[in-house]
């Protein structure tokens, strides 16, 4: 079951149902206060700051807070451009300005130089591959595995 | 607690800006909590308004300096003493209420002035 509770303006207390005093003020602003005694230092006007019991004062002198604000804090590694090994900071920086299409494109003509070198190196040495493979047409073929399926070694279950 | 020579403030647009209790209605009440009727004699008001100085109205108690308790036990009080002028029917002769109003107000039945209040606490 909830419970609906005020809260006193004074000591910030909660006010349970049957409790306290709900106080109208001439501009129709309610005041609700929780006991006789923050009643009471209402009615002679004294500010809850300046009052060792209260929630304000304990607030404004920072009492029972330090464990909630210590554990909050955690650091977190800060990301940082600097030079590697190779490239300068400057050839980095050109990079990242750099747009992905144009990379993507370097990337391609170079695939395709790559490819062309290749095409070219097999037909300068096509002949010397042709006599290889009929010296490795004399080699025999081994089988690996003489058992047949099924039986293996190890245990059966 | 609405005494005779009691002065109230007057929560409505009637021209009355204050009255003084003459009489408690109800039987032979001492004096009157929120939600009680009063006889009461204007001894303030603006000029050229239906109620008059020294008129003698009715008014029904709307909010007390004295603190009232509810069912659950919470109290209510006020800053002043106030009250709405009605007429031999009940209802409100002026056609606004202005502050806040008792809750005590609608459980006697004077849905009127509950309605036309801004505020009822």
């Amino acid at each position: 079951m909830v419970i609906n509770t005020e809260l006193c303006a004074l000591s910030e207390y909660r006010i349970y149902p049957g409790n306290g005093k709900l106080m109208i003020r001439r501009d129709g602003k309610p005041i609700w206060l929780g006991s006789s005694k923050a009643f009471s230092l209402t009615v002679q006007r004294k500010k809850a700051a300046k009052l060792v019991w209260t929630q304000a004062w304990r607030r404004l002198h920072k009492k029972g807070l330090s464990e909630t604000t210590t554990k909050k804090r955690s650091r977190r590694a800060g990301k940082v451009q600097r030079a590697v090994v190779g490239a300068s900071l400057e050839d980095i920086k050109k990079k990242t300005a750099q747009k992905s299409e144009l990379r993507t494109a370097a990337r391609e003509s170079a695939l395709k130089e790559l490819k062309d070198r290749k095409v070219a190196n097999k037909a300068k040495t096509g002949s010397k591959v042709a006599k290889k493979a009929t010296q490795s047409q004399t080699f025999q073929k081994v089988p690996k595995h003489m058992g047949g399926k099924g039986k293996r070694g190890g245990t059966q279950r | 607690m609405i005494y005779p020579q009691t002065m109230l403030t007057v929560a409505d647009n009637t021209g009355a800006k204050k009255v003084m209790c003459i009489r408690v209605l109800g039987g032979n009440k001492k004096y009157a909590k929120i939600g009680d009727t009063i006889i009461a004699v204007v001894k303030e008001a603006l000029p050229n308004m239906p109620v008059k100085r020294s008129d003698v109205v009715r008014a029904v108690v709307v909010r007390t300096k004295k603190s009232i308790r509810r069912q659950d036990g919470m109290y209510i009080r006020f800053d002043d003493n106030a009250a709405v002028i009605v007429n031999m029917d009940n209802n409100p002769r002026g056609t606004r209420v202005f502050g806040p109003v008792a809750r005590e107000i609608r459980d006697k039945n004077y849905s009127k002035i509950v309605s036309l209040a801004p505020e009822v606490l």
